[in-house]
C-alpha cells in the first residue's frame, strides 16, 4: 500500500516536472491516477478537462485549414469563462472576415459579421456544424458538451501510443446529451494525465474524424497541448490550431461576453 | 359487301349489339379521359419544371451535378452561350450560381440554399420572379434579395427587412454581408419556399467570390418532354473534358421515374378495360355465330369459303370495335370539353413530389395520344373477343351445321 502511494507521488512528481515545485495544482483537481490500470475514469476524466479548460481562460492562437483546394490561416483570440461563455474574434484572416466574432452565452450561439456589420444569431442545433469552415465544430469551439457531464466513461485498457503508455478510454453518450457523437475514444497519456488522441465515431459506429493533441507545453502548474489537429475520416482535409499563448483562471468581467458589445463589433 | 353483310349481321341483334357497344364505348371513354387526365397532369408539371425550375438542358462544369462544389464553375459563360446559341437556334439562355448558407437576424436563423440568378433572362412571373409580397429581383446588382415564402415566414422577414448572410466563399474564407428584402416569392416547391434566397447574379458571384456561373440553363422552343436530340446537339457543341451537359430527366430522375410510373398505371387502367370488354365480345360474338350455326352450314353448302367466313365475323367484330372507339372518343371529348379545367386544390393538399409542386388546377385536351392508347385497347380486344368464334364459325361442318336447329 505504501509503495503504491509512494510510486503515484513519484508519477505525479515526473509527470508535473520542474513547475511543481514552483506551482501547485489547486487541491479540488484530482490527481493523475498513473500507476493504476483501471483508474476511477470519473476522477481521470475530470482532471483531463481541468488541465484543458481551467475555469477561465484568454488565449491567442493561430487556425490552418488545409484541403485539397485550399490552404489558410486565421489568427484569432478566445476568451472563456466556465462553460457557459465564450467569444472568439478573428485577429487576422480575409478581408471579409477579419473582425469576426462568435459568441456563446449558455446555450445560444451568435455572429459578428464584420462585412455585414452585424449580429446573427445562429439556429439552434448547429452546434454540430463547422465553425468558420473549418473541421472544427461549433461545439468544440466554444464547448457545448462536457466530457464529465454528457458522457458516460469507462476504460478499456492500457496500451502503447508511440513512446507513450496510455489509456484507452471509451466514452458514450448519457441520454438526451446534447452530443452529435455516436460513441468517442481517447488515448489519455498515464503520466501526465492529457490526451494524447481522441476518435470520434458517427451513431453507425463509422469512425467519423479524429483529434490529435501534441506540443505539450508547461503553462503555469499544468502542461497543455498548444497543438490539436482535426482530421476528417473520409475527407482530404485537416485543420489545425496552434496557441501562441494562453493564461488560464484569470478572472473576466462578464462583460467581456455581453451581447451589446458584440453588435459593436468591439 | 363483306362490310354491309356484317352490319346487317350486328344489327339482327340489336339490344346485344348496343349492350356490347355501350360497354366498349364507356372503356374508351374512361381510357381517353384518363390518360389525358394524367397528360394533362404531367406535362404541366413539366413544362413547370423546363420552364421555371432547371430548363430542357444544363450546362454545368464537368462533375457538377453529381457533387456541387462551389468552386466547380463554367469559367467563361459569355463564349458557351454563343457555342449553344449556335447549336440550339431559338433557345432562351440564363445563368445560374447555386451555393449554401445561413441566413438571418440577430434573433433567428436558418441553412438556406443561395441561388444567384439573372431576373431579365428567367420567364417572369413564375419560381423566383412569382414575387407574392413586395417586388420582384432587380436585374442590376442591387443588394437585395428574394426570399421563399416559408424562410420568410421562419425568419419573419417582410419587403423592407433587413437580411444578414453568412457562408463560406469559394476560397474558404468566410463569406458574409446584408441585404435588403425586396421581395417574398412562391418559389415553386414546398422545398425552394422553405430553403431559398434568390439574388441578382452578379450579388451572388460577389459573396461567393466567383468568377463563373454554376448552371447555364437552356430552355427550348418546344413543348415535346423528350429533348433527347437537343441534348445530342448541345452536347456536340461543348467541350466535354471541361463542361457537361444535362437533361432535365437526367437531372431529375426521381421525377422522370414517378412520371413513367404513373403512364404505367393508365396502361393498367387499359388492361383492365380490356379484360372486361373483351369478354363482352367474345360472349357477343359466341352467342351470334352459335345462333347461326345452321346459316353458317348453308353457307359452306353454296360453296362460301372459310375464309369468307372467318373474315365475315372478324370484320363483324372489328365493326363493334370502330363504331365502339368512335362512340367513346365522342363521349370523352364532350366530357373533357365540358370540364374544361379541374381544379384540384379543394381535393388534395397542394404538395411537392419529388421536389417539384404538382399543381392544383391544369386544362384537360384530348391528346392524339389518349386516342391512340384507346385504339390499340380497342383493336386488341376485338381481336381477342372475335377471333376464336370467328375460327369456330368456319371450322363447322356444313351436313351437321345445317341439321342443327
Amino acid at each position: 500500500m505504501r509503495g503504491a502511494i509512494a510510486s503515484i507521488t513519484a508519477a505525479l512528481a515526473l509527470a508535473a516536472g520542474p513547475a511543481l515545485a514552483a506551482e501547485k495544482a489547486p487541491g479540488d483537481i484530482p490527481p493523475c491516477p498513473s500507476s493504476e490500470e483501471t483508474p476511477d475514469v470519473a476522477a481521470l476524466i475530470r482532471r483531463t478537462e481541468k488541465l484543458l479548460e481551467g475555469s477561465s481562460s484568454i488565449g491567442t492562437f493561430s487556425m490552418t485549414i488545409k484541403t485539397k483546394d485550399w490552404t489558410r490561416s486565421l489568427k484569432l483570440k478566445a476568451w472563456a469563462k466556465g462553460r457557459d461563455y465564450t467569444l472568439i474574434r478573428v485577429l487576422e484572416g480575409g478581408p471579409r472576415e477579419t473582425g469576426m466574432m462568435t459568441l456563446k452565452r449558455e446555450k445560444q450561439l451568435w455572429n459578428y459579421l464584420p462585412q455585414a456589420g452585424r449580429v446573427m444569431k445562429l439556429p439552434s442545433g448547429m452546434l454540430g456544424d463547422s465553425w468558420m469552415g473549418s473541421d472544427f465544430t461549433n461545439d468544440d469551439l466554444v464547448r457545448g458538451s462536457s466530457l464529465v457531464e454528457d458522457y458516460e466513461a469507462k476504460v478499456l485498457g492500457v496500451e502503447k501510443a508511440g513512446e507513450r503508455e496510455v489509456w484507452r478510454i471509451g466514452l458514450t453518450p448519457k441520454p438526451d446529451s446534447p452530443v452529435v457523437w455516436g460513441k468517442v475514444e481517447m488515448l489519455v497519456d498515464r503520466q501526465s494525465c492529457l490526451p494524447v488522441k481522441q476518435v470520434f465515431f458517427d451513431e453507425e459506429g463509422k469512425e467519423a474524424r479524429r483529434l490529435e493533441y501534441g506540443d505539450f507545453r508547461q503553462v503555469g502548474w499544468r502542461q497543455f497541448p498548444a497543438r490539436m489537429t482535426f482530421i476528417p475520416s473520409d475527407e482530404n482535409r485537416q485543420t489545425s490550431i496552434l496557441y501562441d499563448q494562453i493564461e488560464f483562471d484569470l478572472d473576466i468581467s462578464d462583460d467581456t461576453f455581453g451581447l451589446h458589445r458584440l453588435r459593436q463589433g468591439r | 359487301m363483306l362490310l354491309q353483310m356484317a352490319w346487317r349481321n350486328l344489327m339482327r341483334n340489336r339490344r346485344r349489339t348496343l349492350l356490347t357497344l355501350s360497354a366498349m364505348s364507356l372503356g374508351v371513354c374512361a381510357i381517353v379521359f384518363g390518360h389525358s387526365f394524367n397528360e394533362a397532369t404531367w406535362s404541366k408539371v413539366i413544362r413547370q419544371v423546363t420552364e421555371s425550375q432547371v430548363g430542357h438542358l444544363q450546362v454545368h462544369g464537368a462533375g457538377w451535378q453529381a457533387e456541387p462544389e462551389l468552386g466547380n464553375v463554367v469559367a467563361d459563360p459569355a463564349q458557351v452561350e454563343a457555342r449553344v446559341a449556335s447549336a440550339l437556334p431559338g433557345a432562351r439562355l440564363a445563368q445560374r450560381v447555386l451555393g449554401y448558407g445561413l441566413a438571418g437576424t440577430e434573433k433567428q436563423s436558418a441553412a438556406v440554399v443561395v441561388m444567384g440568378l439573372q431576373p431579365e433572362r428567367e420567364p417572369s412571373g413564375e419560381g423566383p420572379l412569382s414575387v407574392v409580397r413586395g417586388r420582384a429581383l432587380s436585374s442590376e446588382r442591387s443588394g437585395e434579395v428574394v426570399l421563399g415564402r416559408s424562410l420568410a415566414d421562419q425568419l419573419e422577414l417582410e419587403p423592407g427587412g433587413e437580411l444578414v448572410m453568412l457562408g463560406q466563399a469559394v476560397d474558404g474564407s468566410m463569406a458574409n454581408d446584408r441585404y435588403t428584402v425586396a421581395g417574398v416569392a412562391d418559389a415553386g416547391s414546398d422545398e425552394l419556399d422553405a430553403t431559398a434566397v434568390f439574388l441578382n447574379l452578379a450579388d451572388a458571384q460577389a459573396f461567393f467570390g466567383l468568377g463563373g456561373v454554376h448552371q447555364l440553363l437552356v430552355r427550348l422552343p418546344t413543348e415535346d418532354q423528350d429533348v433527347s436530340a437537343h441534348l445530342e446537339a448541345l452536347r456536340g457543341a461543348l467541350d466535354l473534358a471541361e463542361l457537361e451537359g444535362l437533361s432535365w430527366d437526367q437531372m431529375l430522375p426521381e421525377l422522370k421515374s414517378v412520371v413513367d410510373q404513373k403512364r404505367g398505371g393508365i396502361k393498367g387502367l387499359a388492361a383492365v378495360v380490356f379484360l372486361i370488354v373483351a369478354l363482352g365480345v367474345l360472349n357477343a360474338m359466341t352467342m351470334s355465330t352459335f345462333e347461326r350455326t345452321r346459316e353458317f352450314g348453308v353457307m359452306a353448302s353454296l360453296g362460301t369459303r372459310r375464309g369468307t367466313i372467318r373474315r365475315l365475323v372478324v370484320t363483324e367484330a372489328l365493326l363493334l370495335g370502330v363504331v365502339g372507339l368512335a362512340v367513346g372518343v365522342a363521349l370523352a371529348a364532350a366530357g373533357i370539353g365540358a370540364v374544361g379545367s379541374i381544379d384540384m386544390s379543394g381535393l388534395t393538399s397542394s404538395g411537392d413530389m419529388v421536389g417539384v409542386r404538382i399543381p392544383s388546377v391544369f386544362e384537360l385536351r384530348l391528346y392524339p395520344s389518349s386516342v391512340g392508347q384507346a385504339a390499340l385497347t380497342v383493336l386488341l380486344t376485338v381481336l381477342a373477343g372475335g377471333l376464336w368464334p370467328a375460327w369456330r364459325a368456319s371450322r363447322l361442318k356444313p351436313v351437321e351445321a345445317t341439321r342443327s336447329v
